[in-house]
């Protein structure tokens, strides 16, 4: 009796895993998107670009100190202009090393702004990302240059 | 390859100034030649002035956008306008004047206003005023005008109209409608790629009926010189780099064939000529300003790329001589002033690049 439980156990388990799989593998690209998916998709990435457009311009989170001067990084780079992050990634002269966007942006943090780094891969820094790149889309990639 | 490009290599800016000249051959009188020199850090203008058959050659000093903060949060911009207000005096002899040119604060704080003005007690020679909008748009205007008088104004020194102009107090109402208190009023204000402050920069009606009056007893060749926050014509509208009704303003000033106007608020070296008018673009004491997307005149000379490490990089005040044209020398913390080549200039260090404006300010409706 105890194995025949056991072994309808492990076999609802095994279906329940293997229609889960189904399901995300379906979700994550094997079907058409309509429209309102795409919305959504849109609505999530410029949640994030807001996110980042704040950040930017002074605002403060939890947890975060990214300036000390009262300095925001958007009093230097307005429309974030002279980012660059087409250029990214590139030897930067003020760090002498080859960086990427996420290093120069916590660079500028913690020289100019005289705050603390951010976690170079938490929710911050893929915020600032992802206004940086929506207010400079457009511009053609250009990695390396000076 | 690496370590051609290491700190030591790196070649830097600095502040160990040891020489900088600029001349300037302005393209309306075709006349005076100056050079500068300098030697240390305070440096003298060695100026080859023209004699001028309508007055007197004379100097003056420009300081402006020092952007100041109260002294326990910020103490970086109060040293470079304490640098700043210690050099004109030292030069003092050489000036009859020294204009500061708006934004002596950074949110228009009573606090920062008054620490302004102590500090600029530093330069005892004559000073005269005009407001930019972070003097301006926490109490319109209460606490500035009440230290350093109100704008416009007008005075005649030795041959040249002298104006100032407030180009930044008469914004249209964006705060009424939207309930706004004086500190989210100015917070607008402040973000120089803000959208909801708009076209905050005008002469105003009432304000271009008193320039024409002013100059309507003025011969049509003599010189003016026009101090204004924001530059009397259009070079980039969204950072409000322009008047929004310089057209109007033009209509009573182009009619003047020697007109200078001198302006800050673009924290960048501008130079531009229409009809009778110079325009000259100062430096800021607090921080430099990349060159806009566009509209940057071109007869600028662009300024060679900051280094954003150097707090004393890019960033400096006006030495400015009238004679027969006008001669000017940004008084840059930095040996080189001008970029020489694409790669190291300001304008040309932007390729390939296209911005938007920002977004959060305005609402993001999903469109």
């Amino acid at each position: 009796m105890k194995s025949r439980v056991l072994t309808l156990i492990v076999t609802v388990l095994c279906l329940s895993l293997a229609f889960a799989f189904m399901v995300n593998r379906a979700s994550a690209h094997k079907v058409s998107h309509d429209a309102a998916t795409l919305q959504a998709f849109t609505d999530a990435f410029m949640e994030q670009v807001i996110r980042g457009d704040n950040l930017f311009h002074g605002a403060t989170e939890p947890g975060l100190n990214m300036s000390n001067t009262g300095m925001a990084c958007a009093m230097c780079h307005p429309f974030s202009s002279d980012v660059h992050p087409h250029e990214f990634p590139k030897f930067q002269e003020q760090m002498s090393e080859f960086a990427t966007l996420r290093d120069m942006i916590n660079w500028c943090i913690e020289k100019p702004n005289e705050g603390e780094k951010i976690d170079p891969d938490g929710e911050a820094m893929k915020a600032l990302e992802a206004y940086i790149y929506w207010s400079n889309r457009g511009s053609a990639l250009d990695p390396g240059r000076h | 390859m690496h370590e051609k490009l290491s700190r030591d290599s790196v070649k830097k800016g600095g502040v160990d100034l040891t020489r900088r000249t600029f001349l300037h051959k302005s393209l309306l009188s075709g006349g005076a030649i100056a050079t500068g020199s300098a030697v240390g850090v305070f440096q003298t203008l060695t100026s080859m002035e023209v004699a001028v058959a309508q007055g007197e050659t004379f100097s003056f000093a420009w300081v402006s956008d020092t952007h100041l903060y109260p002294r326990e949060l910020n103490t970086r911009f109060i040293d470079k306008a304490v640098r700043a207000f210690k050099e004109v005096q030292e030069m003092g002899s050489n000036f009859d004047f020294m204009i500061f040119g708006g934004d002596l604060a950074q949110l228009g704080d009573p606090v920062e206003i008054k620490l302004g003005a102590e500090l600029l007690e530093e330069v005892k020679i004559k000073k005269v005023f005009i407001p930019g909008e972070h003097d301006w748009y926490l109490d319109l205007g209460e606490s500035w005008n009440s230290y350093f008088g109100e704008t416009p104004w007008t005075f005649d020194h030795k041959g040249v109209r002298i104006i100032g102009l407030d180009t930044v107090g008469r914004a249209p109402d964006y705060w009424s409608a939207r309930g706004m208190t004086p500190e989210e009023r100015m917070g607008h204000m402040s973000a120089l790629d803000g959208s909801q402050a708009g076209p905050w920069s005008g002469v105003g009606n009432e304000q271009r009926q008193w320039l024409s009056s002013t100059l309507s007893d003025w011969p049509k060749d003599a010189p003016v010189i026009i101090f204004s926050h924001t530059p009397l014509y259009e070079v980039y509208a969204p950072w409000n780099f322009w008047i929004r009704d310089w057209r109007e303003v033009h209509e009573i000033i182009l009619q003047f064939s020697n007109v200078t106007n001198i302006h800050g608020h673009v924290h960048q070296p501008l130079y531009n000529e229409i009809g009778g008018m110079r325009s000259i673009g100062q430096l800021a004491t607090s921080w430099p300003w990349p060159y806009a997307p566009e509209g940057t005149p071109e007869l600028t000379r662009p300024m060679l790329r900051v280094d954003p490490g150097d707090h004393f990089d890019g960033v400096g005040w006006g030495n400015l001589t009238m004679s027969d044209s006008m001669d000017y020398q940004y008084m840059m913390w930095r040996e080189q002033v001008f970029g020489t080549t694409r790669a190291d200039s300001g304008t040309g260090d932007n390729q390939n690049q296209k911005l938007s404006p920002r977004i959060a300010d305005r609402g993001w409706t999903g469109d």
